[in-house]
């Protein structure tokens, strides 16, 4: 069984955002909700300064809390350690979002539109009701995963079984792919680079790869 | 309700916006309400008194999960908070919600007999889960902290403790002689758990914010929370005679300490996780620099 | 979500930024727009992996914003101004073309040209000439109308890389400049952005290079994204960057062995040995009028193209000679005791010591000597790598400017200085080093090697607008006179644009002295540019466009420009119309192909409203400005992407008819095939419906230069220049025989060589002149902007996502200041404050990092919108309100910087 993870490399990572805004575009989150986004972390103090930024968003932990936490079952982890919502099980209790240890989770409580109350022919046409007052979180985008299963394409490689984030990164910051494989892109990467994953101490054994350095 | 979002840009801890006042409402109810309904038991005396002592509980309880229920986003699927028994304290709160208000309302119903001692035990029981509901959200430093368990059922004693003493004033008869000395010594527990909690928390570190709100609340409350109703009841031990009121001042402060400790801890302590860097990366020839986590006591 | 009955993909093209084009494809569900995508079909051919930039990812909802305008619609409110309500109501098409048309003939029949000798009819566009690939055949009407003024910049030519054109143009073909990244190990950065500015390409190429360990060292006043992403962040002090590149050279001709640096590129390729006469120009054979060099073979001056010669690099020889200065100007010189050009930087470069420079830039100690000899190891002296069985020198080390470096007083000196350093270790075309991109002011524009040509001098041709008595232009063709003043603009279609487009706002409100009357065009189109916005002192120039009597706005939406429009044309926007470009090649900023070809832009949703495509409208107003004919021609001969007709195809379309946009492209995409496949195949628009780009594999030697002036015998103008000195002598000479002296500060620019000059002086000098004594304790901060990937270029300032996703980078809420000098002044972060020039103040909250000068504020975009829906109510600072429009802060080249002198004070805590 595959175990699909994501990686950065913070070596090339230049905040762009246009993960975020394809993110946006491709799960069609209302304005403001950002499974994907990128931090812009300055350190240091004048003229000792660093900036860096960090890609971030649902680590689909393979230990993950919330789905530990979930009253529900609305949290769910898949065999491949996709961990994902069922909207129509959660309560939208917010439960889950005090255990992200990664601040992956949000709740809309009303239809937003990019410009106040008008929404767009795009929004009219992808606007769901399932997820309103409930928790969302980036989820892979797990329909590509699993139409790939049919299509036999390859997650990570083939841009229709990608994540969008990753399909849309200008930098070649992110990749996708199963780290079971040894052979797949994500397994080299971490074979030749050194990296590291957020808050690892918290024990949530995160599926986010964080590469810094050439090993 | 509020939207969850999170604000453009943050790197540092924010606080979360999820659980407000009225998440800090069920565990000032669910705390005080298992307490009294625990003290009810010991120190109610006769049938009446306890179907008092034991309504208030069970209303404190219920008011506590109604208020959780106003917050929740699909109020209509709360059924649903049933679902996860395996791991999720919220389920197992719930699930131990319901033998709780059958055994108190059945104890109230006999005034009496085993469902009184029942009710008390799945009280202590809902208290606790309480306790790790707070210990299970790994996304709050603040609540994440294992002493944050017995900090909990500390107060939740003390809270009990209190509100029995208090209710002794209004109540026909007098209360237990032991009563007061039983509130000191919970609130010589609960004196106990928070400084095992704050020193917790200052040995692993916490969002500067939450640290921030907890160190000067804790100077307070060590004082007006903790001290004050301990002196009360001392004097109280030793001059009860003459002021009869020193026990049931002590009483009320040691309730409201206890819920200005959990509203704090609740909903003014929650900053969340916030991101970190274990080390910097390298830019093209650079060199990986030491890391940081912004926002950090440590 | 409900499921979609109908889900296609239709590939487009993306090129809101001068860094384009992008290749996306857009998701259209149930004829609904939903996603953008790469166009992951290019990512073999795209030098970015086929991705798109996030500005792209705007476009959905810049097609469904309910902000846009869906009709036509006429002023009712004759008078104009900011405070005027312009009364637009909505009108039918043909009454717009009504009314155009009537103005149109109008002016055709007083004549194309007014009693001042200006076009009656100017266009602007936005920057860049991006507009280009939206506008459809409008250039092609253009084209037929005649004289059109488009010297009313929008910040173009002005407050772009201004310097860098010319003078890249003039060295080495170089439109704008860049490392040869995919090779290079090395990068000084100067304020070069190239993370936000670079697009895709840039990033992508960047990302690859560091991850592969290329080092970058980023100058400037303040942490960018490319600061961040780079190994070293110098934080120098603005406007101070020349002075640490003439240290730079001073450390490697003075402190350095001689053979670390590449003495036969030196020799061979560059003007290094020309030896240099007591006027300050080249001593010449007096047979041959051919600059001389000594050979140390013959031991004797010799013609520079003698063949198998040892040309000195230094030292003093006697010599007969003579020197051929301004307006044929001739001294004969016999038994001279001479120097060599490289022997006069030597002497030119001594005084710059690092300890100098260090103290000037205010930067750490040992950072020049450091820099300076990371820059000569890396070069790899003697190094070759072959090109397509070329073998060509191979130094991967580079210099890459960024706006404020290369605009305004300083530039010139950077510039060169650029150059100079990639000649001396022989890195100047040639992989891994410093590369030019594309040419804009050379001609022919089609290849940059095909615009290589020798002069007299050995050196490359260059279309110099004439300085000499007979044929210097007088009286000014366009009203920001780029012919008259400015020679290096050139005389290409683009060069308008790159003269000094705040003259012609400047000269409208009060001329210099003894200069001819600038009076307002009869007609004004402007498309996808807001200079009430994006150009300096903008309160003022805004009141300029209020006195302009017809415009005809293309229009998205309401905005500050189109205020004062008595026409507003709604266009079918990026994804709702037809138009096919030319990609590959190499083109602007990092966009270095390895293919060439057509990419299609089609309507991937019906057009909102009553929007028409813009070639329809083009052909419309062809029509009935009675151009049609012309029109068709213009189209014929290419104007709208390729030549409809050569020797090997014809597709041309009938001129005597009006074509319909499907009909145009139709022909233009049979062409296209054509052309590409050198007649073989002739698809229509619909295989580029279908496949959105077709291509061809090129040479990567078209990417380098070094290869072509070696086959012609050219050697690259450097370091010594001549041929500047000479036109600014003749320049001084013109205008002061027409009693013009308000250049003469400018002309001082013009020499053989340049020097450091305290840049930073010059502002602060106009400050304490416009604003009095103190006014520099008044206005202690510099003020400076930086790119935003997000915005810039994209005329997409009301476009909720790019809000939402700039406010992830820091910067973009308001004005960076250092953290430290703002606790001293009591500023917390997202306090708002007010900062104030002697022009203007701006209004937005304070934004504190540790990654700014104590000196420096900076301001990123240009927010401060009044009229544009959306973006009004951002309530973001602006810093082109704070500058001024000002002669003395105008180089020789007609630029100036985003650079300004501000004081900042709190107005109240968050």
């Amino acid at each position: 069984m595959p175990r699909y993870i994501m990686t950065a490399d913070l070596r090339r990572c230049i905040g762009c955002q246009t993960c975020t805004a394809a993110c946006r575009h491709a799960n069609a989150t209302p304005p403001g909700v950002q499974w994907r986004k990128v931090l812009d972390i300055e350190s240091g103090e004048f003229p000792d300064v660093r900036r860096s930024f960090v890609p971030v968003g649902c680590m689909h932990c393979a230990d993950p809390p919330c789905m530990h936490v979930c009253p529900s079952t609305a949290t769910y982890q898949r065999d491949d350690g996709i961990v994902g919502i069922n909207y129509d099980l959660c309560i939208g209790c917010g439960y889950c979002a005090v255990a992200c240890p990664y601040q992956a989770r949000y709740i809309v409580h009303k239809a937003e539109y990019a410009y106040s109350e008008r929404a767009g022919a795009n929004e009219v046409a992808r606007f769901d009701p399932n997820r309103m007052s409930v928790a969302m979180k980036c989820n892979f985008c797990q329909d590509r995963i699993d139409a790939a299963k049919e299509t036999g394409q390859t997650p990570g490689v083939d841009p229709e079984a990608t994540p969008a984030c990753v399909n849309s990164c200008i930098a070649g910051v992110l990749a996708f792919g199963d780290r079971e494989d040894p052979n797949s892109n994500v397994s080299q990467l971490l074979a030749e680079n050194q990296f590291f994953r957020m808050h690892e101490e918290l024990g949530t054994d995160p599926g986010f790869y964080y590469i810094f350095d050439k090993k | 309700m509020s939207d969850l979002k999170i604000p453009p840009g943050r790197v540092t801890p924010w606080h979360q916006t999820n659980w407000d006042w009225r998440a800090a409402c069920n565990f000032i109810g669910g705390g005080t309400g298992t307490g009294l309904l625990f003290f009810s038991t010991l120190a109610a005396g006769n049938a009446d008194n306890y179907r008092i002592m034991a309504l208030v509980a069970l209303a404190l309880i219920g008011g506590g999960l109604t208020c959780v229920w106003l917050e929740i986003g699909r109020p209509f699927r709360a059924i649903n908070v049933f679902f996860h028994p395996q791991t999720s304290w919220m389920t197992r709160e719930g699930i131990v919600a319901v033998p709780v208000f059958l055994c108190g309302l059945a104890a109230i119903w006999f005034g009496g007999g085993v469902f009184v001692g029942m009710a008390a035990l799945l009280g202590v029981l809902f208290l606790y889960c309480q306790g790790r509901i707070l210990q299970a959200s790994k996304g709050i430093p603040a609540w994440r902290e294992p002493k944050i368990v017995p900090l909990i059922l500390a107060t939740g004693f003390v809270e009990g403790a209190g509100l029995a003493t208090a209710l002794f004033a209004v109540l026909p008869g007098e209360g237990p002689r032991w009563l007061a000395s039983v509130l000191l010594g919970a609130l010589i527990l609960r004196r106990i758990a928070w400084t095992l909690y704050f020193k917790a928390i200052e040995k692993n570190g916490l969002p500067k914010n939450a640290m921030d709100v907890l160190r000067p609340f804790g100077a307070k409350f060590e004082m007006l929370g903790q001290l004050a109703p301990e002196i009360l009841i001392v004097s109280g031990i030793f001059y009860g005679g003459v002021l009869p009121g020193l026990t049931l001042l002590a009483g009320i402060i040691a309730v409201a300490a206890g819920w200005w400790l959990k509203f704090t801890i609740v909903a003014r302590a929650a900053y969340n996780q916030g991101y970190s860097l274990p080390v910097l990366p390298v830019r093209g020839q650079g060199e990986v620099k030491p890391g940081i986590k912004p926002g950090w006591t440590k | 979500m409900t499921t979609a009955k109908s889900i296609k993909k239709v590939p487009q093209y993306c090129y809101q930024c001068v860094a384009g084009p992008d290749l996306l494809t857009v998701k259209v569900e149930d004829g609904v727009a939903t996603e953008i995508e790469p166009n992951f079909s290019a990512c073999d051919v795209h030098p970015g992996a086929g991705k798109c930039c996030v500005k792209a990812y705007g476009i959905i909802q810049k097609t469904y914003s309910p902000n846009r305008l869906l009709a036509p619609m006429k002023r009712t409110n004759p008078k104009k101004g900011r405070e005027e309500d312009p009364g637009f109501v909505p009108i039918s098409w043909d009454e717009a073309f009504d009314i155009i048309g009537a103005k149109m003939l109008e002016i055709r029949a007083k004549g194309l040209t007014n009693e001042h000798g200006y076009p009656r009819a100017a266009a602007s566009f936005g920057g860049g000439g991006i507009p280009t690939y939206y506008m459809g055949t409008f250039p092609a009407f253009l084209a037929a109308w005649g004289p059109v003024d488009f010297s009313f910049g929008s910040g173009q030519g002005v407050s772009c890389t201004h310097s860098e054109h010319l003078y890249g143009e003039l060295w080495h073909r170089a439109f704008t400049v860049c490392p040869d990244t995919p090779n290079c190990n090395y990068v000084l950065s100067f304020g070069a952005n190239i993370e936000a500015s670079g697009g895709v390409v840039g990033a992508w190429r960047h990302g690859v290079a560091r991850e592969r360990g290329m080092k970058r060292v980023q100058f400037e006043p303040h942490l960018s994204v490319t600061g961040a992403a780079s190994a070293e962040w110098v934080p120098i002090k603005p406007k101070t960057d020349a002075a640490f590149m003439f240290s730079m050279i001073h450390v490697m001709l003075h402190e350095m062995p001689r053979e670390s640096l590449d003495i036969p590129f030196l020799k061979h390729h560059t003007g290094s040995p020309y030896l240099i006469g007591p006027n300050g120009f080249y001593l010449r054979d007096p047979a041959t009028r051919k600059p001389l060099l000594w050979d140390l073979k013959r031991n004797a001056a010799v013609p520079f193209d003698t063949p198998d010669t040892d040309p000195a690099l230094d030292g003093t020889f006697t010599l007969d000679a003579i020197e051929v200065g301004a307006d044929g100007e001739t001294w004969t010189h016999q038994g001279l005791a001479a120097e060599t050009a490289f022997g006069k930087l030597i002497a030119r470069v001594q005084p710059y010591a690092p300890e100098w420079a260090e103290k000037t830039c205010d930067i750490r100690e040992g950072t020049v000597r450091r820099i300076a000899a990371e820059y000569v190891q890396q070069a790899q002296v003697g190094a070759t790598m072959e090109v397509d069985g070329e073998t060509l020198p191979f130094r991967p080390v580079s210099i890459q400017f960024g706006r404020t470096v290369n605009n305004g007083w300083g530039a010139y000196e950077c510039c060169w200085a650029r150059t100079l350093l990639a000649c001396l270790i022989g890195g100047l075309e040639v992989p891994g080093g410093t590369l030019g991109t594309t040419v804009r002011l050379n001609r022919p524009a089609t290849t940059r090697q095909a615009s290589v040509k020798i002069n007299e001098d050995g050196f490359m041709y260059y279309p110099m607008n004439p300085t000499d008595k007979a044929n210097w232009a007088v009286k000014p063709a366009v009203r920001n006179a780029h012919g008259t003043m400015v020679p290096l603009s050139a005389n290409s279609p683009w060069s308008t644009a790159l003269g000094p487009t705040h003259f012609s706002w400047m000269f409208m409100k009060e001329s210099p002295e003894n200069w001819p009357k600038v009076t307002a065009p009869d007609i004004w189109f402007c498309y996808r540019t807001n200079p009430s916005i994006s150009f300096w002192d903008t309160k003022e120039l805004s009141r300029r466009i209020a006195e302009f009597p017809f415009i005809v706005a293309f229009a998205y939406n309401h905005d500050e420009t189109n205020h004062m429009a008595d026409v507003l044309l709604p266009e079918c926007t990026d994804i709702e119309s037809t138009q096919l470009i030319r990609i590959g090649g190499s083109k602007f900023i990092e966009q270095f192909w390895d293919h060439e070809g057509f990419a299609l832009r089609q309507p991937a949703v019906k057009p909102a409203g009553e929007t028409r495509d813009f070639t329809d409208i083009a052909t419309e107003l062809a029509a009935r400005a009675g151009l049609l004919e012309k029109y068709n021609e213009a189209l014929n001969r290419g104007s709208a992407c390729v030549r409809l007709k050569t020797d090997s195809y014809d597709f041309s379309l009938d001129t005597s008819k009006r074509h319909d946009a499907q009909t145009i492209w139709e022909h233009t995409c049979r062409a296209a095939s054509a052309e590409l496949t050198e007649g073989q195949a002739s698809d229509g628009l619909d295989w580029y419906k279908e496949h959105g780009l077709r291509t061809r594999p090129i040479s990567r030697l078209s990417w380098y230069l070094f290869h072509e002036l070696r086959k012609q015998g050219i050697r690259f103008e450097m370091p010594f220049q001549e041929r500047l000195y000479r036109v600014g002598v003749e320049l001084g000479h013109r205008l002061h025989e027409h009693g013009i002296k308000w250049w003469d500060v400018q002309l001082e620019e013009y020499g053989g060589l340049p020097k450091v000059m305290d840049f930073p002086g010059i502002w602060e000098q106009e400050t304490l002149l416009q604003a009095g004594d103190g006014a520099l304790e008044k206005y202690p901060f510099w003020l400076i902007t930086s790119r935003s990937m997000q915005y810039a270029w994209g005329s997409n300032v009301g476009v909720q996502l790019m809000n939402e996703v700039s406010g992830n980078v820091r910067g973009h809420k308001g004005v960076l200041i250092n953290t430290k000098v703002a606790q001293e002044l009591g500023i917390a972060d997202g306090d708002m404050v007010e900062v104030s020039s002697y022009v203007g103040t701006t209004r937005g909250p304070a934004v504190l990092s540790q990654g700014i000068r104590p000196d420096t504020l900076l301001m990123m975009g240009q927010f401060d919108h009044w009229a544009t829906p959306y973006a009004k109510d951002l309530n973001k600072p602006s810093m082109n309100s704070l500058i001024p429009m000002s002669m003395a802060l105008t180089d020789s080249t007609g630029s100036s910087a985003d650079i300004v002198r501000v004081g900042m004070s709190k107005l109240e805590a968050r």
